[in-house]
């Protein structure tokens, strides 16, 4: 299998149930390299369901995701998050009894010490990657304006500062497709703002993101591509403009 | 010191040791992993009967005069018993892992893990080929009492040595994990399993070696205190002596090695040893089942006011950098055009 040139990840047909609920049904969309990709519908139209898919946390009933032409449907999340997708969740999930700075550690990837004989082999086995990894950690804190944060435990930090850790701790495990569920849900309009920002700067580093948003003024200003889900099937996917003339969206939105 | 006192010291320093080292493995799957192994008790026992049948050699048959009837009996030297105890516990912490750790979430993984105690108590008792039944194993020779001639004081002194040189090494094991990346992965899992798995953990990986290394070092600690005891039967290893156990990593500091081990001085050792010295008072049997009552108090008064226990989890800080470095890009090359 392989992608047009330009696409990152294909989902082709997918389908999900739970139970007599229908949550997605045929939905097929691209997601192209470079761009930040907005997927927005009515609530229940099966955004989540489809970002949990292609994360690996469900299995689809039917269809495949393939993601660098390569077929990764049904693969678990830890593999499909080591082949660089890596998802961000819509309630924060921090780890509450670590601090800022370690729960960045935790989210660099192939780890000297992770195993159980490299930890064997003590400290200076793994001491100087973990050093280069704290250095790179403080550079994102620094980026983010966390710096301050370092030490406080993840769970006494404030929502906003905790969907900034969010976003940071993604970065740390080196995306090359970053999944975003609402990144900016229940924040200050200010910080949201900043949380845009930010989007657009990794957007002219050349990182790849989706990003399932509400607040369809946000999705006009950072989107390019965008994607209409409703009642579990993409509707349309276009620009913005070409999405705002197609009547079937209206619909959607009015009904749902 | 008259040599009643010593025997009484060096006793207790035994039954620290065994305790501490118990801990220790407690720490690694409840405090550092998350796991509610309400089963430990059952990878000790183990441990403690495979210690057993190793150094009471094969059984008698009934027709000869056996009073004890088990498997596998051999005559294995010294710290053979205890590897092999830490084996078994191991191996048995693999297979319940592998039917409860694998697919079920922690509330269900409890339950399931106090379901395995019961069986596993009820399968020794009846079982009577296994372990010899209800009676359990006794007259397990003392490891290497043939070896060195010493008096009864000076045996007890230097099994307090062999129990020391356990913990140290033991104590190497859970630093290794507990300091390093793999201790911190860990501890992520424990927070959010759901947010380390998107993060390219295996989950279920680091979960299982958490809770086999754990029963590996159940294992052993029940190996040192067969040796040392002689005697082991399913009276002594009923599921509330699990939760002793969780009431001391609970007091003492889940998460911190350090604080486990003052947990296990204060729980099952000062505290359970304190009641010894209680006059007698109420009908016989009293005491014992007030000290049910008085450390589940304890435990919900920790979880209460204290639940981060004596001494809490450490909060690792990192040492500020010589220099900041050059910004860089954090995103991957993407393939194709």
């Amino acid at each position: 299998m392989s992608e047009p040139a330009g696409v990152l990840l294909t989902a082709a047909d997918l389908y999900k149930h739970f139970g007599g609920v229908h949550a997605v049904s045929g939905a097929s969309f691209t997601i192209p390299a470079g761009q930040i990709s907005g997927m927005i519908g009515p609530n229940g139209a099966g955004k989540s369901t489809v970002l949990n898919i292609m994360a690996g946390v469900l299995r689809p009933d039917a269809g495949t995701v393939s993601y660098r032409g390569h077929d990764i449907t049904g693969h678990p999340p830890y593999k499909v998050a080591r082949q660089g997708v890596i998802r961000t969740f819509q309630l924060s999930a921090e780890f509450s009894a670590l601090t800022v700075l370690e729960n960045l550690l935790v989210a660099a990837p192939e780890q000297r010490g992770e195993q159980l004989w490299q930890a064997a082999l003590g400290k200076w086995y793994w001491r100087p990657q973990e050093r280069k990894n704290v250095e790179l950690a403080r550079e994102l804190l620094a980026r983010f304006e966390m710096a301050a944060t370092e030490d406080e435990y993840a769970g006494n930090l404030s929502g906003g500062q905790k969907r900034l850790l969010e976003l940071m701790r993604a970065l740390m495990a080196r995306p090359a497709l970053l999944l975003l569920d609402e990144p900016m849900a229940g924040i200050s309009p200010a910080l949201a703002r900043r949380i845009e920002q930010h989007l657009l700067d990794l957007r002219g580093e050349g990182l790849t993101m989706l990003m399932i948003e509400h607040e369809l003024a946000v999705v006009e200003r950072l989107c390019d591509p965008v994607i209409v889900m409703a009642q579990g099937r993409v509707i349309s996917q276009g620009t913005m403009a070409d999405v705002r003339a197609d009547q079937e969206v209206l619909d959607a939105y009015l009904i749902g | 010191m008259s040599v009643a006192w010593q025997f009484y010291i060096s006793t207790v320093l035994i039954y620290l040791g065994v305790d501490v080292i118990a801990c220790w493995g407690l720490n690694l799957q409840f405090g550092v992993a998350g796991l509610v192994n309400f089963a430990f008790i059952v990878f000790q026992a183990a441990g403690a009967y495979t210690a057993a049948v190793l150094t009471l050699g094969p059984a008698t048959p009934v027709r000869l005069g056996g009073f004890q009837q088990y498997v596998g009996g051999a005559h294995w030297p010294f710290p053979l018993p205890v590897l092999a105890a830490g084996l078994v516990g191991g191996v048995l912490a693999a297979l319940v892992g592998s039917f409860a750790i694998r697919r079920l979430r922690s509330d269900y993984e409890a339950m399931v893990m106090l379901v395995v105690s019961l069986i596993a108590t009820s399968v020794a008792t009846n079982q009577v080929g296994l372990v010899n039944g209800p009676n359990g194993l006794a007259v397990i020779p003392k490891p290497l009492a043939t070896m060195v001639d010493l008096s009864p004081i000076d045996y007890q002194w230097l099994f307090v040595g062999v129990t020391a040189v356990i913990c140290v090494c033991v104590y190497w094991l859970v630093h290794i994990v507990t300091s390093s990346p793999l201790g911190r992965t860990l501890r992520a899992v424990r927070d959010n399993e759901a947010a380390a798995a998107a993060l390219g953990k295996n989950v279920t990986g680091l979960r299982m070696l958490a809770f086999v290394l754990g029963g590996v070092i159940a294992g052993i600690s029940g190996a040192v205190l067969v040796e040392f005891i002689s005697a082991w039967s399913p009276g002594s290893w009923l599921y509330p002596e699990t939760f002793i156990y969780f009431t001391a990593v609970i007091v003492g500091g889940r998460g911190n090695n350090l604080g486990v081990m003052v947990g296990a001085l204060l729980v099952p050792v000062a505290f359970l040893e304190a009641t010894k010295f209680l006059p007698q008072f109420g009908p016989a049997g009293l005491t014992a089942a007030l000290q049910w009552i008085v450390v589940g108090t304890l435990a919900l008064l920790f979880l209460w006011f204290w639940p981060r226990g004596v001494i809490p989890e450490r909060r690792r800080r990192f040492p500020a950098a010589a220099s900041t470095p050059a910004r860089r890009s954090l995103i991957r090359a993407r393939s194709g055009p």
